[in-house]
């Protein structure tokens, strides 16, 4: 079995050899063709954390804050058009190794990072930022207000990552909020994706390097890190950050949130529970294919682990093609994405809950019946009446469910309030805006064409959240301050 | 041997209509040479399909016979029932019975000899059995979303050798069926493919077919011989198992290249 | 209930066998999973569903195995229900709201199985030994497979003065002390047989009380269960190290004893000198390793989860499949722990948080 080894993180101003480091092995493929991936990642005592948050907050003094925000967004645009660059190097090793360290299949990787990756171009970025900011100048210096006086964001004296695994490249979402409110970073790898985010920082160290000096990239075990390996480090770190942002089950947020001061800002993205919406207008035999064919994709990409990813699809009934028959393209559909963009293996713990999914479907409660084989790569499982909104096995098991009408659905998935965020849908305008009414009342907070519940749109409001706003606090000049000011001006009267 | 083949039939379900002799018993026994569990259709020779049964379990499969009109919906529905509670659901199904027919080419009817029912008894033969048929199976495919139809046509529907006027007509309705189903079912992951021979020789429906005629149609055919039973069954195993899993909607013609398209 | 009492009566001969041949143990096996799929429709259908018919099952590995949650969601029984007849059922500890439900319409199968194997591989053809049981009895848990087997245990192999220490009051220690006293000084072996938790508590209040036991040699002890959240968590190697400290047991005659509610059948170590130990079982009961989702075969070398065929469960299911992980080894399996949902490395919600939310 061929070995190779890479070395994650980025520790500026720290020489390799004077950290620990820990090795986290990948398989992939079997003897003896596979290779094993071991990748380092670096553990820092107390002492090098502390001095590491001085640094990048001092870089981040002298770099990040004088720069315009325009100048940050035109180094991040130089820095995607070489992930976007098929031939770059970097992008070559994310093709490479990406699929390695999450199983998935190559090509689905490949798709889905340049997927991502455009929706952080300049034009992009700058509407990231108007999104959140009507006067976006508000980053760069005081700005006048219409009832008076002046106004600034600062971003966080320190920003803290602790970034989730599998998704990979997820952690560009974060850096990208780092940087664009001009906030020194320090982010915790996860072990099920160390990589992504070291490669950012080389490129960005790369194209601009003083923007590189303002972040660093750690790791340590878990991701409260209250024990293990790094515990120190991390201790260290929550105890300087003045805003962690991060991704994880509620547990793990649960505990993190107990490790940090009550002054911290803290911004939890905990995991979703996505679904669809059909509706009859979509379901004459023209459009149901189509559809059904949009919604495997969602199914199929990243195998569902995405907060977006769904995990049920409602269709509603009395139109030309029934739920069940949706439940069959869908089905076939996902037997075909099984020869482009193979699931990934599953570890015998994955697949047990697989398997007790499916059980659990036969064996329920009678109105439920599994489509496909149950060796297959992919299970459909179709309910004929409404139940409890639950979430599936994941790694392409997707439940269908007919109803009468889409808005019966509105009761079951409120019921989920806090599991709630992403809700395709596939309906006529009326209805989308309708149902849009009652989902969003419900706790939904992106609603997206079937198709698209898995790739969001530049500038989406992660969980419903200003992923900017939450990140700064305003300072205000007061038109108080102003007037007060003018008597003691060298050439007041 | 499954991996050498490639066919990867062993354990599979297969239905064939019509297998009690000929064609049908030659596709039988065939599947049961590659470990396929085969449900022998019959419609009144018990001893027939009871000799087919046989050598399916002679050749290594597993398989029985069902007692079935396939031109009548309840028959085929609880034939269908039958297999699946038997065999646990059904993977493929060959169409392959049809209404008895004279195959003689000097006492064949000619047109004007010939009554509307006689055209509409052979569709019902030919497309109405098949239509039983895929109604009974499919929801029992698409609850596994995926599934292998083969229904057995001729090559007169491409080149009428002996204008056999009602049989040829609904065999070549049958074509038209088959890739009609084929286009409705690819998105569900059914296929639907026809298998059409040529002048196969001997079957019961053949037998009084003159020597000089079977001559002369061997000394048109490329390959000078004509179909037996088991060349037949060749490529509906293929149509069957995975080998042929990218296509739907064909007509393979097995006739030794007389019909070339 | 008539055309099951041949297959019953073979059944009971066929236990009572000193072993038997592959063949043997295939033709029980098929009759059984024959009279089961006639019997029990969801059972029937939940077959029908993989393929897997009268037709197509030809050797007791083809028997689709049934998953130890369908015990919880329906009645898996191929005879009618009987007054008074024995439903064992599983703890229910394991988070999840409704509980197994075993039905044994008649007890003899099951308690053949366990004597006879009992016998062999814990008494190791001792005669009757004092016993001390670590475990409510029968009556107090009427539903409880366990108790039923320790109280075959104490009645087939335990002398008279042989007596439970676990009352609703809790333990108790003095009992259990002066018994073990008196094993002590009478030099007679002595058999400690319970509940893994329960033999945690006993360290602890050993130890808390300063005393501990040298048992006469040939004296044993037998744990089951593990800690399902009764006890403190020990590590098996401070478990029988533990044992052997404080009641003087050498960890060669510490058994573990392995079985669940849904089976009929135990499986044994042969001591735990050696961790993890290799536990097999007697020749009515064949495992698999399987991959979950494939229910294949695992290649030797790697883990699989838990396939059991037991032929002593003539009334359920013979053929179950566990949530315990294992790994064949020389002369059985080592059991590895249970497969808990891995932890979700993505961002969507996975089953286990999600039931561990709604359960909050």
């Amino acid at each position: 079995m061929k070995v190779e080894r890479i070395t994650a993180g980025w520790l500026p101003g720290l020489r390799d050899d004077e950290v620990q480091w820990h090795v986290l092995p990948f398989e992939h493929g079997a003897e003896p063709e596979g290779l094993r991936l071991e990748v380092s990642v670096p553990v820092l005592t107390a002492a090098q954390m502390q001095a590491l948050a001085q640094r990048v907050r001092e870089a981040a003094d002298r770099h990040l804050r004088a720069m315009p925000v325009a100048g940050i967004i035109d180094a991040i645009d130089r820095v995607i058009a070489r992930l976007l660059d098929r031939s770059d190097p970097f992008r070559r090793e994310a093709e490479a190794w990406l699929p390695v360290v999450s199983g998935y299949d190559a090509d689905m990787v490949r798709l889905g990072l340049t997927g991502f990756f455009k929706t952080f171009r300049a034009a992009q970025l700058r509407r990231f930022v108007a999104e959140d900011f009507a006067n976006p100048a508000v980053l760069d210096g005081f700005q006048p207000v219409p009832k008076g006086g002046a106004v600034r964001a600062f971003g966080p004296d320190l920003l803290v990552h602790v970034w989730a695994g599998n998704v990979p490249a997820l952690s560009l979402w974060s850096l990208v909020c780092g940087l664009l409110v001009k906030a020194p970073s320090i982010g915790k790898l996860a072990s099920a994706e160390p990589l992504f985010a070291g490669w950012f920082a080389r490129l960005l160290a790369e194209v601009h390097p003083p923007l590189a000096e303002c972040l660093a990239v750690v790791w340590w075990s878990g991701a409260g890190g209250d024990a293990g390996l790094g515990a120190e480090g991390a201790a260290a770190l929550y105890g300087q950050a003045d805003t962690v942002l991060a991704y994880g089950g509620n547990d793990t947020l649960a505990a993190l949130r107990q490790r940090l001061p009550v002054t911290t800002r803290f911004l939890p993205h905990g995991h979703k529970l996505g679904f669809g919406l059909v509706g009859a207008s979509a379901l004459d035999t023209l459009k149901a294919p189509a559809v059904a064919r949009l919604a495997a994709w969602d199914v199929m990409r990243y195998d569902q682990q995405g907060c977006y990813s769904p995990h049920v699809f409602y269709v509603e009934r009395g139109a030309p093609v029934p739920p069940r028959a949706f439940a069959d393209y869908l089905a076939a559909e996902l037997v075909n994405l099984q020869q482009r963009f193979a699931r990934r293996p599953l570890e015998l713990e994955e697949g047990a809950a697989v398997a007790r999914w499916q059980q659990a479907v036969e064996w329920g409660s009678g109105d439920q019946e599994l489509i496909g084989p149950v060796d297959a790569p992919w299970s459909v499982a179709y309910g004929d009446s409404l139940q409890a909104l639950a979430p599936t096995a994941l790694y392409r098991t997707i439940s269908v469910v007919g109803v009468d009408r889409l808005d019966d659905v509105v009761p079951v998935v409120s019921a989920q309030r806090v599991f709630l965020q992403t809700a395709g849908i596939a309906a006529s305008p009326e209805e989308l805006y309708r149902l849009a009414g009652l989902l969003g009342a419900a706790g939904v907070t992106r609603i997206c064409a079937i198709g698209a519940m898995s790739m969001p749109e530049a500038g989406w409001h992660h969980d419903g959240r200003f992923n900017l706003i939450d990140l700064v606090r305003m300072t205000e000049i007061e038109q108080s301050a102003e007037a007060a000011a003018q008597p003691f001006a060298p050439y007041a009267d | 041997m499954d991996q050498a083949s490639g066919l990867n039939l062993r354990g599979k379900v297969v239905l064939v209509t019509g297998a009690g002799r000929g064609i049908g018993a030659a596709i039988a026994t065939a599947f049961a040479r590659e470990g396929a569990t085969v449900a022998v259709n019959y419609l009144a020779n018990e001893e027939a399909a009871a000799r087919t049964v046989v050598a399916c379990q002679a050749g290594g499969g597993d398989a029985w016979a069902v007692k079935a009109d396939v031109g009548s919906e309840p028959a085929v529905q609880a034939m269908v029932e039958e297999v699946a509670r038997e065999a646990g659901g059904i993977d493929i199904v060959v169409n392959n019975a049809f209404k008895p027919y004279a195959f003689d080419p000097e006492r064949r009817s000619r047109f004007d000899d010939l009554d509307w029912r006689d055209y509409q008894a052979q569709f019902d033969g030919a497309v109405g059995a098949a239509f039983e048929v895929c109604r009974a199976v499919l929801p029992h495919m698409r609850r596994r979303a995926r599934g292998s139809i083969v229904n057995i046509a001729t090559n007169l529907v491409e080149h009428p050798v002996v204008p056999y006027h009602d049989y040829t007509t609904a065999k070549a309705s049958l074509v038209a069926f088959s890739r009609n189903l084929a286009s409705e079912l690819g998105p569900v992951g059914i296929r639907v493919n026809c298998v059409a021979p040529g002048l196969v020789y001997p079957t019961q429906g053949t037998q009084n077919t003159r020597e000089s005629f079977r001559e002369s149609l061997m000394a048109a055919t490329p390959l000078r011989r004509l179909a037996r039973p088991e060349d037949v069954a060749g490529p509906v195993l293929f149509l069957a198992s995975e080998l042929s899993g990218f296509m739907t909607g064909q007509v393979l013609f097995v006739d030794g290249g007389l019909v070339m398209r | 209930m008539d055309k099951a009492a041949p297959l019953l009566a073979d059944l009971l001969a066929f236990i009572a066998m000193d072993g038997c041949t592959d063949e043997q143990f295939d033709q029980l096996a098929l009759r059984l999973f024959a009279y089961q799929y006639e019997s029990n429709a969801p059972f029937r259908s939940f077959c029908q569903r993989r393929g897997a018919t009268l037709r197509k099952v030809k050797t007791w590995s083809d028997i689709p195995a049934v998953p130890i949650d369908a015990f919880k969601a329906m009645e898996l029984r191929s005879e009618p229900a009987l007054p008074g007849e024995r439903v064992f059922m599983t703890s229910g500890t394991t988070g999840r709201a409704a509980r197994g439900r075993h039905f044994h319409p008649r007890l003899d199968v099951y308690d053949l199985s366990m004597t006879r194997n009992f016998a062999r591989r814990f008494m190791g053809g001792a005669g009757h030994m004092p016993m001390g049981i670590l475990f409510p009895d029968e009556q107090a848990m009427p539903n409880s497979s366990l108790a039923h087997y320790l109280a075959l245990a104490k009645s087939g192999f335990g002398t008279a003065d042989s007596r439970y220490f676990l009352t609703p009051e809790g333990l108790d220690l003095p009992g259990l002390c002066a018994a073990l006293e008196q094993a002590e000084r009478t030099g007679q072996p002595y058999a400690l047989l319970g509940a893994s938790f329960s033999l945690v508590h006993v360290m602890d209040a050993l130890r808390a009380e300063g005393r501990s036991f040298r048992l006469p040699a040939g004296s044993r002890i037998l744990d089951t269960g593990g800690y399902k959240g009764q006890s403190r968590e020990l590590p098996l190697e401070d478990f029988y190290a533990g044992l052997e400290e404080l009641l003087g047991v050498p960890r060669t005659h510490c058994v573990n004893m392995y079985g669940m509610t849904e089976l009929s059948t135990q499986f044994y170590d042969d001591g735990n000198a050696v961790l993890p130990s290799v536990k097999s079982g007697p020749h009515w009961i064949r495992s698999r390793l399987v991959e979950p989702v494939t229910g294949r075969s695992v290649v030797p070398g790697e883990r699989g989860i838990l396939v059991h065929c037991d032929l002593a469960n003539y009334n359920s299911v013979t053929t179950i499949l566990t949530e315990d992980v294992g790994l064949w080894a020389e002369g059985g399996f080592l059991l590895l722990g249970r497969a808990e949902g891995a932890a979700a490395k993505g961002c969507s919600l996975a089953v286990e948080e999600f039931v561990k939310a709604a359960a909050a």
